[in-house]
């Protein structure tokens, strides 16, 4: 008896695998992704995956399209039908759709989106946006001036009215609109542990289905929405898969249909699967060694910022550039899904590139060349490079939890040792690393970085560093500063893209970081889905657009 | 007789509060003087730091160490553990959401683990020194030895990718709150078969051991053979005398190794990508989720405590001898 | 079973080994030894700026392989254990300790070298690669001392190396034209090393194949034997001092430093190890140092309750009293008369734990929290060895296999010590 039991509790699994589940329903796609999402409210989707899912859940005022050709944004109607700039572009006015409704029931009016302005930049709300409306009239606290910067002219139109110096665009004020009658019952700092963030109130595309924490987030279509057509996909989920290997095995099996951010070692795998599309997209991100330009140890006693002792030299910079073997990297790791940089602007944006303006090269005489030029020699036989007393040693931090990284500070460790110089590798969890370099406390490191869209790269380059803190490395050259202040004028499209090419040619020079390679997103899925519109701006954008062909 | 033992009973409990009191103390400044700042992930590129600063205000970071200190002990004698950064919500209900899984199927895997072990170790003792008591303890030997973290992916490699029997993660299929009760259950089973067997690997092995080594010590006890010479059938034999006999020694073990097994399934869930209290707090420790990792910690070390407890208890219960120097 | 083999025939054995395979390589050495030994008497403030860790290490390995013989021989009397029949663990042992010990000599590149990563990478076991040899540019000085560097240079290996290229084939005509992944690259004669008016090719064998770098995985392994090692003894030793120490105090001093020690151990008890562990590396950073010092703080409890239950029982003996009696201070207390008492439980305790450390180690590399990628050792190679898992599985094997070989060793070794003391047990 004893005995039977056990044999039945050792067979069961297999028993219940013999009966397969199919994950296939002719009107669902299931996408994996790799942690839960925390929140559905937009205010805080602080993750590229909340960001896209609040996305799908709320409208915006309008959309952008990714224009290939050109590129650039395109414009596309959402909530507003259209939208009027006044002579001198300091005023915006958006005629609304009267046919959204809230799936509560109420109706989706001006009064909404301007509250969510209200909500988005309250510094007591701590929405993921505080901060970044420097086009509109602002209070002392960086809240918006509503009075001065909005007029309702009817429930369904209202008027943006810009401050006169600045140079506003579309998209810095676009973003997922939120319902006022929702949040408007809570205190603003309650907001941020309201339930509705968990189960959301929500006018979009899609709505919430089911949640279930850590395993998945069901969206249903919204039949009611104007997006709404009849052949496209009825359900999207969003299936939590931890491990990266599991979701190749799964996306495989069919359990799940699309998966981003896959390696390229495994495109070669992938692709004996006749049911996968591998696509990959050109990005805006890139990986950089930080090389910090001013002297730690002085600017954290003194706050003053000197030269600093190593990569304080533009040749030196430029030198390490060429000595590290970046195009082997992209070879060999990366198998050429990405791009070897040459400044902070994406190939993407391709009206703002400079085809003349090429990546240094892969070249270790000219390294040891200038790197003699700028006073580095060697001296006493030891394989180090030397200036006086001080040898060329340095400890190189990486973020943890990144194969790509790790894998590329292992070759720069070996190229530079080989030419004279020493690097210890330190791998410190991002949130350490993040905060080491934010305070410009380390001499070199590895980390990503992205160009938002539209490009600006004020932020990142202007060197009075208590404005632009994301300045990691302390770049700061007159010229720059010169050209940078102009791109924040009122200029045509094509003065601002000539300044941007004028721009990275400084950079090129003074090659403040060394810029690693442009990486593609590789995304593979299920040739069942068609209609979809894979671009720089993510994956599932405009995803009710998708049909499936069963 | 009785009072003596509440007495003691109530003296390990309290025993118990103290340390639980000391450890979330530790973990407390720990967190707190590391390095790393969990205002960090909500602070976008353009923020100015200023609103940094008011971001970090809002989670009272702050404040001296010391007040946050006494406001949150204030707040935990009120049975409130603050609210968790990432998920913005109580802590208490974050790790309601995930603890019920972890709790269950540690103890299912622990009923499993012993049931396995013990049959094994019996199968075994009533055939010393053959061939497949041979086998037996080499494979148990083979098994104590393979890393879970080995074990796992190698079970994925060969039962899910290659044979393509079991699903390679989660817990559920997408669309399990469609299915009735048993259906329910066997996709549960299902789905968790290859974590069970990673995760079981080890501990049946060292469960095995342990009965294997007592068992035959009870076999060879004198007073079992004047039981068989009696006559006495083999089966009252076992159930009555050897086993009890045999899982004293075992149940003290066993306490520890729940509380291991609690700990040891964070390798499992990584692995498997399954939503227990081991990833949610490697996640809180990794994103300085600071209330949450406290929580974690909390429930850790209560799980560990009750565990050996309860183990405490049974084995009194079994021995009455055992009790005072048990519980003391 | 009892096999015939004793345990140092295997050690000679092995000996034999290293010292056919790797013949030219040891006479090299012993040339280089014998001019170091002369240049220190010439020029000593040369050979001191030479001396740095990697020549240290090779002189002591070397003259470690000339002196082993005589070890073994001069020794055979006090080391009974080695004429004990050889059997799996100790074999392990032996083979861990060759590791350790000879690596220098027995690998002949850096356990970070590699080169044309595309034409090495994931190479399967047993792989050989043709390599090219580039023409050396004279930058020593003649004399002893530009010998001595020359030597130098061709014996410890550095992780770079200018002077060879990997390639498919070649094609020898007016100029050089070698393949490398189908790809053709022109090269002319003149910069190429030549031997009989062709090129000089020579091959090159990855034994255990090689890694996402091109690295051999053999002399990885070997190093990452050093390290790991290391990290378990160090750790190991941590906890030992701690748990004795803390636990005599514990036993011997009783009262309110009893109940502190008590509770801080149940403290640390009523937290799952690996949470804790997980825990400081992540808030502090992980690297060697972190991970030995956490390693050792997390495991000491358990020796740290046997010393103190033992403790408690010899404290109420005769022959204590007495040694107090007479005066005997504290620390000759715990070394003459309660050390002696407790050795056996404490021996099986430690080498149990020191199994269980190396595991530790490799988990948390398994977990992104291990030493890094400075050093190699096995959690590291299992670590990046996973992520290739379904393209190269000799990544994840060969260490994964040296990792249970271990664990088996320091289990069954720590069983034996406690059958050999307490033969009642089975």
């Amino acid at each position: 008896m004893y005995r039977i039991f056990l044999l039945l509790v050792l067979i069961l699994p297999f028993i219940t695998s013999c009966r397969k589940e199919s994950p296939y329903s002719p009107d669902r796609v299931i996408i994996g992704i790799p942690s839960d999402i925390q929140t559905l409210n937009p205010l805080y989707a602080y993750t590229v995956d909340e960001g896209a899912i609040s996305e799908l859940l709320f409208l915006s005022l309008v959309t952008f399209k990714w224009d290939e050709e050109k590129g650039n944004l395109k414009t596309v109607p959402m909530l507003a039908t259209d939208w009027i700039w006044n002579s001198d572009s300091t005023s915006l006015s958006f005629n609304l759709r009267e046919d959204v409704y809230w799936s509560d029931g109420i109706q989706c009016t001006a009064e909404d989106v301007l509250y969510s302005f209200d909500l988005y930049s309250d510094p007591v709300v701590q929405s993921k946006l505080l901060g970044s409306f420097k086009s509109l009239y602002l209070n002392d606290d960086s809240s918006i001036d509503l009075d001065k910067s909005f007029k309702i002219l009817n429930p369904f139109s209202i008027q943006i009215n810009f401050r006169s110096d600045a140079a506003p665009v579309l998209p810095e004020i676009i973003f997922p609109l939120i319902p006022k009658h929702v949040f408007s019952k809570y205190e603003r700092k309650d907001i941020a542990t309201a339930k509705e963030n968990l189960e959301p109130v929500t006018n979009g595309a899609f709505k919430l289905s089911d949640w279930s924490k850590n395993q998945s987030v069901t969206l249903r279509i919204n039949e009611n929405s104007f997006l709404y057509n009849n052949s496209s996909i009825k359900e999207i989920i969003f299936k939590v898969v931890p491990d990266y290997n599991s979701r190749l095995t799964q996306l495989k099996k069919g359990e799940i249909d699309l998966t981003e951010l896959v390696k390229p070692d495994d495109i070669s795998e992938l692709k004996r699967y006749a049911h996968l599309s591998i696509k990959p997209v050109k990005g805006r991100e890139y990986d950089y060694v930080g090389w910090n330009n001013i002297d730690p140890d002085i600017y954290q006693r003194e706050g003053r910022f000197i030269s600093h002792k190593l990569f304080g030299d533009a040749r030196v910079r430029r030198a390490l550039t060429h000595a590290i073997n970046r195009k082997e990297i992209l070879e060999e790791y990366l198998l050429n899904y990405g791009e070897l940089a040459a400044g902070p602007v994406s190939p993407i944006f391709k009206e703002a590139i400079d085809p003349n303006l090429k990546p240094h090269q892969y070249n270790p005489s000219k390294a040891k060349q200038l790197l003699a030029e700028s006073g580095w020699t060697e001296t006493d036989k030891d394989g180090i490079l030397q200036k006086g007393k001080l040898q060329f040693r340095f400890t190189l931090h990486i973020p943890s939890g990144n194969p790509r990284r790790s894998y590329a500070a292992t070759v720069i460790k070996n190229n530079l040792r080989a030419v004279g110089i020493d690097v210890n590798v330190i791998t410190l969890e991002p949130g350490v690393l993040i905060e080491e370099f934010y305070s410009r406390k380390i001499d070199a490191w590895m980390m990503g970085w992205f160009v938002p869209i539209p490009v600006d790269l004020k932020m990142s380059w202007y060197s009075d560093l208590e404005v632009t803190p994301v300045n990691f490395v302390g770049y700061g050259s007159a010229e720059a500063d010169q050209l940078l202040d102009k791109m924040e004028k009122r200029i045509s499209v094509d003065e601002y893209n000539q300044l941007l090419k004028e721009f990275q040619a400084v950079i090129n020079r003074d090659e403040p970081m060394t810029f690693m390679y442009w990486l593609d997103n590789i995304t593979v899925y299920n040739n069942r889905i068609s209609n979809m519109d894979i671009s720089p701006l993510g994956v599932v954008h405009h995803c009710w657009e998708w049909t499936i062909n069963n | 007789m009785n009072k003596k033992i509440v007495r003691i009973f109530l003296r390990r409990v309290l025993s118990s509060a103290v340390v639980l009191f000391l450890l979330i103390t530790f973990i407390f400044f720990l967190v707190r003087i590391s390095p790393g700042d969990p205002s960090q992930r909500f602070i976008s590129p353009a923020f100015s730091p200023q609103l940094a600063e008011s971001v970090r205000q809002s989670f009272r970071l702050d404040e001296p160490l010391f007040n946050q200190y006494t406001v949150f002990i204030r707040n935990f004698a009120a049975g409130d553990l603050g609210i968790s950064y990432n998920y913005r919500r109580p802590v208490l209900f974050v790790i309601g959401d995930f603890l019920p899984f972890t709790v269950t199927f540690a103890l299912v895997s622990f009923a499993l683990q012993l049931l396995i072990s013990i049959s094994l170790a019996y199968y075994t003792v009533k055939r010393k020194n053959s061939l497949t008591d041979k086998i037996v303890s080499g494979t148990m030997l083979a098994a104590y030895a393979t890393p879970v973290f080995v074990a796992g992916v190698i079970l994925i490699y060969i039962f899910s990718v290659q044979l393509n029997l079991f699903p390679s993660s989660g817990i559920a299929p997408i669309d399990v709150h469609t299915y009735g009760f048993f259906r329910k259950i066997l996709a549960y089973a299902h789905h968790l078969f290859l974590p069970f067997i990673a995760l079981s690997m080890v501990e049946v092995a060292i469960l095995y051991k342990y009965l294997r080594d007592n068992l035959n010590d009870v076999f060879n006890k004198t007073f079992i053979l004047n039981l068989r010479a009696n006559g006495i059938k083999e089966k009252t034999i076992l159930l009555r005398h050897v086993i009890p006999n045999a899982a004293n020694p075992l149940i003290s073990v066993t306490g520890i190794e729940l509380g291991i097994l609690f700990g040891g399934t964070l390798i499992v869930e990584v692995i498997f990508g399954l939503p227990g209290m081991g990833r949610l707090t490697i996640e809180a420790i990794l994103t300085r989720d600071y209330p949450l990792v406290i929580g974690c910690t909390l429930i850790a070390g209560v799980l560990m405590i009750f565990s050996n407890l309860t183990a405490d208890i049974v084995r009194a219960k079994i021995d009455k001898r055992v009790l005072i120097g048990a519980l003391n | 079973m009892k096999s015939r083999i004793k345990i140092w025939h295997f050690i000679l054995l092995l000996w034999l080994l290293i010292v056919i395979f790797r013949f030219d390589r040891i006479i090299d050495a012993a040339g280089f030894l014998f001019l170091s030994a002369q240049l220190i008497f010439t020029a000593p403030g040369f050979v001191f700026d030479q001396l740095d860790f990697s020549m240290v290490d090779f002189i002591v390995s070397v003259k470690l392989i000339f002196l082993l013989p005589f070890i073994l021989y001069i020794f055979r009397k006090k080391a009974a254990i080695i004429f004990r029949s050889s059997n799996l663990s100790s074999s392990v042992v032996i083979l861990l300790l060759f590791g350790f010990i000879f690596s220098p000599v027995i690998s002949n590149t850096h356990p970070d070298f590699y080169k044309n990563i595309g034409m090495t990478r994931l190479l399967p076991p047993l792989s050989t690669v043709l390599i090219l040899h580039l023409k050396e540019v004279a930058t020593h000085t003649e004399g002893a001392t530009g010998n001595f560097l020359k030597l130098k240079e061709s014996l410890i290996k550095k992780p770079f190396d200018e002077k060879i290229i990997f390639i498919d084939s070649l094609i020898v005509a007016d100029e050089v034209v070698y393949y490398q992944k189908g790809l053709p690259v022109k090269m002319s004669l003149t910069g190429i090393e030549m031997k009989n008016s062709l090129p000089l090719i020579t091959k090159r064998m990855f034994i255990l194949g090689t890694d996402e770098f091109g690295r051999d995985i053999f002399t990885r392994l070997m190093y990452g034997t050093r390290t790991s090692l290391s990290i378990g003894f160090l750790a190991v030793l941590i906890s030992l001092l701690a748990g004795l120490i803390l636990g005599y105090l514990a036993g011997y001093a009783g009262g309110v430093i009893d109940l502190i020690l008590s509770r801080l151990t149940d403290m640390f008890l009523a937290f799952p190890v690996i949470f804790f562990v997980v825990l400081i590396l992540a808030l502090f950073g992980n690297n060697f140092i972190s991970i030995v010092l956490v390693l050792g703080f997390s495991t000491w409890m358990s020796l740290f309750k046997i010393v103190k239950a033992e403790v408690l029982s010899v404290k109420t003996k005769d022959f204590f009293q007495t040694a107090k009696l007479i005066g005997l201070s504290k620390t000759r207390l715990l070394l003459r008369e309660v050390l002696p008492v407790i050795m056996v439980p404490v021996i099986v305790n430690i080498v149990f734990q020191y199994g269980n450390v190396i595991l530790a180690e490799s988990a948390l590399s398994y977990l992104g929290l291990g030493i890094g990628n400075e050093l190699p050792s096995w959690g590291s190679m299992i670590e990046s060895g996973q992520e290739y898992i379904y393209k190269a599985w000799w990544m994840i094997f060969f260490p994964g296999l040296i990792l249970t070989g271990t664990l088996l060793a320091a289990n069954s070794i720590g069983r034996n010590i406690s059958k050999y003391f307490n033969p009642r047990l089975d």
